[in-house]
């Protein structure tokens, strides 16, 4: 293990490196470059055994991941907010032919204005994709999601993708202590791929072809159950990864100060950080609050959730994008999975267009929260907009 | 290469695009894929957009393909079997990977894509089965449609009448790109397809084949004369027949004198609402382009005189 | 086409009508379906009809490779297009039917094996519910729309005629209605990555080259027959079938598969010696 100080990008690379991709097609597009400058830098410095494909788009980035991933080789590719649109077609087929790679999303908000900050509107929307989604908090964090994605990923009984997603330049572009563990080490944790399907002329087969209403339901289906199946193993993952590395995240979800928590809030991403010092403010105070660390959107942790906030009075679900007239993507989620517990849920907007989250702005989120535990104010905030809601 | 080129009597003869697909009776492109896949043999993966190869040669569960396939949307060949060929080399595999996509999927969506492999210089055969127009969408008009022919978005209208563009120049596009290979092929001159196939697969690098595929239900033509139109595809002009290996051009087949395209817009139902105004403006068109191609070195010229160059044909009456 | 048309000469008569096609690849040749329901009252239902009223088989080669009556009603009716008097047709069941030469209607008329409106014209002597007039109506609107008044004039026609020419019966009740074999796994058993290799799966062949099967003889109307003793053994046309229906002996003669050939006669006219011609009908 080294110590190195790294951006969220470069931590991506490392673990790229660590594990050993084979072939990694991509395009540039900020604020996702460090992550592929620096795997050119270690194909081109002969640190790593790889291919790298210079892509004409997100687009041919993601087919060329999926051809080569085909062949049975281990690939990865990275992108951010207009990249992933622009691979949104392609998207849904490596979850449909059971193609297991993984790609580093850096989340940054799509749309006109061309913002190049924090949201999550550009990953929201793929979650119907197929692809599994985490969500990280910190540098260290990234390197250590990549090396488990692919071991969640490349596992028999899961066999999907992942994209990793971490925050436009809060996470992508910010140094922190990373521990950078030897080759060694992750070659003991993460065994060479094993594919389900090859493209092999001595045992040919064909991937993916036309299929008819009389066969696609149950490919569908068995999609489903799948995605259902991945969550607990990347608790199970998780925890050996834990006993490898020394360290470990919870799995599907983290809980913060929940053991007597009466007034929680659900968080994702690097908000996290900020909110955990938020939380440690308001229980000096007395004030008994808690937060749960979401980790995974895609497969979503609801039995996790529905566990974590037993005796919680009422629940706050923070969204760093907004499904117009309606809510929070997460909040939704959420909210599915607690309907039957009755407390309140309410939904706090804040972020957006990677507008900087303090740690006022999640005291608020609290006393809002304590505040919808007593009566229901509204279903929705936005926390920091100027002007009245 | 050594010895003799390969010939159809000495080629492959083991069908990898076997008997019992649902292509239409007399489909140019099914004869086209069935011939480059027999020289290609068996060590070879497919890959192939949406397209009507794609359909015809397989419908969930089977497939009437005895090699390893894989589709994945519209726009991307050129993509996808850069990363198989990646994919493969990275573990020391020789295989042949070949993309097979139709004039729309190369043409118009998947220009990029194929641009990128051959600037990479992808070790690919990039196949392009040129049937005019999206057939398997039921012939709507792209941007390898000839001028005049009508297709479901270029109708015979009160107003406008067929398509108003001349044909995309695909083979320069590719050629531009100074790619190891690149060829035009026509089912119509057997020896000479199957020695350009042999080539392309000796070659390393980005290889280009680009097949004229008539089409007998976007033509509207009888099934049985799809050998006719690819041969007088040829006399005319309408297709021509070369190879460019590393920047040198080399016309493999040079019709002893220009044949009027009246005679093949004839034969065929897209053409045959054309006016003589029209037919006159598509031969002018094809005169310059054959003197451009066959005499290269001859003086452009401008309308009449380019077209006396080209032939000595009869005035258009219409069709 | 034909279906819609029917629908429109349903409207034509106060009714309520939807038709539409099977939702699928089509292939010029191969066998397809399509769908009409008529109701006095507005329709509501969406799905495919299972057990239709009636049954119309444009060509009657399909009643040897496709159970085509499985789900018709034993009190429905049939049309069908064939030389054949209707106790002749072979349905699988004993129903009413309507025999008709369609094909030389349309020949005579249409100067095109092209059945689709002759064969409408049948259907009104099988059925009180859309007359033949409203059919014809229907012909000269849908079909001088795409291809001219006087084409619309002359299918019509060509349904006077057809009508005319048809002879009410009933079927004959002679083979099985054998429904066709299909693979039709569970969730559990698809196999993941809508990957599939060579299999058997309930004795049909899956996977690479499993379309062999196929038996796309059975679009020909017409035939190749092979002139060995004119053959030169140039190869070509193995070389230009588009379904690898010919194989090569030793010495470069031939073989023509008529189980995958489609009867396109793209090898006669490829041939330089004259050793194939095309003869007509499905058979040597």
């Amino acid at each position: 293990m080294t110590i190195k100080v790294l951006s969220g990008d470069h931590a991506v690379a490392y673990a790229v490196k660590l594990c050993r991709a084979d072939v990694i097609p991509a395009y540039p597009i900020t604020p996702q470059t460090l992550i592929i400058e620096k795997i050119s830098d270690f194909v081109n410095d002969g640190e790593m055994d790889a291919t790298f494909m210079p892509a004409d788009s997100e687009h041919s980035a993601m087919s060329m991941a999926i051809g080569a991933e085909a062949t049975g080789v281990r690939t990865f590719t990275a992108t951010a907010s207009q990249g992933l649109a622009l691979m949104h077609e392609m998207l849904y087929v490596a979850p449909q032919t059971r193609l297991p790679i993984v790609m580093a999303n850096v989340n940054r908000s799509l749309g006109a204005g061309s913002g190049i900050w924090a949201e999550y509107n550009d990953s929201m929307p793929e979650r119907e994709s197929g692809w599994m989604q985490a969500y990280v908090e910190d540098s260290q964090e990234a390197l250590d999601t990549i090396i488990q994605a692919y071991r969640i990923c490349e596992d028999p009984r899961v066999m999907l993708p992942m994209m990793v997603c971490l925050d436009a330049f809060v996470l992508s572009h910010t140094v922190e202590k990373v521990l950078v563990p030897e080759q060694a080490e992750v070659d003991s944790f993460l065994p060479r791929f094993r594919p389900l399907n090859v493209l092999d002329p001595a045992d040919p087969k064909f991937i993916n072809i036309a299929v008819s209403p009389a066969h696609s339901m149950e490919m569908r289906y068995q999609l489903d159950h799948q995605m259902r199946q991945a969550a607990p193993m990347i608790n199970l993952i998780d925890e050996e990864f834990g006993k490898h590395f020394g360290r470990r995240y919870g799995g599907m979800i983290e809980r913060y100060r929940m053991s007597d928590a009466e007034h929680a809030l659900i968080t994702l991403g690097s908000a996290t950080s900020t909110a955990r010092v938020a939380v440690d403010q308001l229980r000096a105070q007395g004030r008994k609050v808690g937060l749960i660390k979401l980790r995974y959107m895609r497969p979503f942790p609801h039995q996790e959730i529905q566990e974590a906030v037993k005796g919680v009075k009422a629940l706050g679900v923070f969204d760093r994008s907004i499904a117009l007239n309606g809510f929070g993507p997460v909040f939704t989620e959420v909210r599915n999975s607690v309907y039957r517990q009755g407390m309140p849920v309410t939904n706090h907007i804040a972020g957006i267009g990677g507008r900087d989250l303090t740690i006022p702005t999640f005291v608020q989120m609290f006393d809002k929260i304590e505040q919808s535990a007593n009566a229901l104010e509204r279903e929705c905030y936005w926390h920091g907009l100027r002007g009245e809601m | 290469m050594s010895g003799k080129p390969m010939t159809i009597k000495s080629m492959p003869q083991d069908d990898q695009l076997i008997s019992g697909h649902g292509a239409c009776g007399g489909c140019g492109l099914s004869t086209a894929v069935n011939n480059v896949l027999r020289i290609l043999g068996p060590n070879t993966v497919v890959y192939a957009p949406a397209s009507c190869f794609l359909v015809f040669s397989a419908m969930y569960p089977t497939s009437a393909l005895k090699v390893p396939f894989i589709y994945s949307a519209f726009e991307n060949t050129g993509a996808v079997i850069s990363g198989i060929s990646a994919g493969f080399r990275k573990q020391g595999k020789d295989v042949t990977v070949v993309g097979i996509a139709g004039d729309g999927g190369t043409f118009d969506i998947g220009l990029q894509a194929v641009s990128g492999a051959a600037e990479r210089n992808d070790d690919v055969i990039y196949v392009c089965v040129d049937n005019e127009a999206y057939m398997n969408t039921g012939t709507q008009r792209s941007g390898s449609t000839p001028f005049g022919a009508w297709t479901t978005t270029t109708p015979v209208g009160k107003k406008v009448q067929g398509k108003r563009e001349h044909k995309k120049d695909m083979m320069s596009v590719i050629t531009a790109q100074d790619v190891p290979y690149a060829a035009t092929l026509s089912i119509a001159h057997p020896n000479d397809f199957v020695r350009k196939v042999e080539k392309a697969k000796a070659i390393e690098g980005f290889r280009f084949l680009h097949i004229m595929t008539p089409c007998t239900s976007g033509w509207k033509t009888e099934p049985s004369i799809t050998y006719e139109l690819a041969r007088l595809a040829v006399e005319t002009g309408m297709w021509t027949l070369y190879e460019v290996e590393n920047g040198e051009k080399k016309i493999t087949y040079r019709p002893k004198e220009m044949m009027p395209v009246e005679n093949y817009l004839k034969l065929q139902g897209r053409f045959k609402h054309m006016s003589k105004a029209d037919i006159e403006e598509l031969q002018k068109w094809l005169c310059k382009r054959w003197n451009r191609h066959y005499n290269p070195n001859m003086v452009n010229g401008e309308g009449q005189e380019q077209k006396e160059l080209a032939y000595a044909g009869e005035e258009s009456e219409g069709l | 086409m034909a279906a819609q048309t029917i629908a429109e000469a349903a409207i034509y008569e106060g009714l309520e009508a939807q038709a539409f096609p099977f939702f699928g690849a089509e292939r010029r040749g191969a066998p397809v379906m399509a769908f009409c329901r008529i109701d006095d009252k507005k329709i509501s239902v969406r799905t495919q009809v299972y057990q239709p009223d009636m049954l119309v088989v444009m060509d009657e080669s399909l009643l040897d490779i496709e159970p085509v009556a499985d789900g018709l009603k034993p009190n429905g009716s049939a049309v069908v297009n064939t030389k054949l008097s209707p106790d002749k047709v072979d349905l699988g069941i004993r129903v009413k039917c309507v025999s008709v030469d369609a094909t030389t209607v349309a020949l005579e008329m249409l100067k095109a094996p092209i059945v689709n409106t002759a064969i409408l014209g049948a259907m009104a002597k099988a059925n009180d519910i859309v007359t033949l007039e409203s059919i014809k109506k229907a012909i000269a609107s849908r079909f001088g729309e795409h291809l001219g008044e006087e084409a619309g004039r002359i299918n019509a026609a060509a349904a006077q005629a057809a009508y005319d020419r048809a002879v009410l019966g009933e079927s004959a009740a002679q083979r099985p209605i054998v429904k066709k074999r299909a693979w039709t796994p569970t969730w559990q058993d698809i196999p993941p990555g809508v990957a599939l290799g060579q299999a058997d799966m309930n004795g049909l062949k899956v996977g690479p080259g499993s379309a062999f099967q196929v038996r796309t003889g059975t679009w020909r109307t017409r035939t190749p027959r092979y002139l060995r003793e004119k053959c030169v053994r140039c190869a070509k046309c193995w070389f230009i079938c588009p379904d690898a229906a010919i194989s090569r002996e030793s010495d470069d003669h031939i073989q023509i598969d008529y189980d995958h050939c489609k009867g396109c006669g793209v090898c006669a006219s490829i041939c330089p010696a004259k050793a194939i011609e095309m003869a007509k009908g499905a058979k040597l």
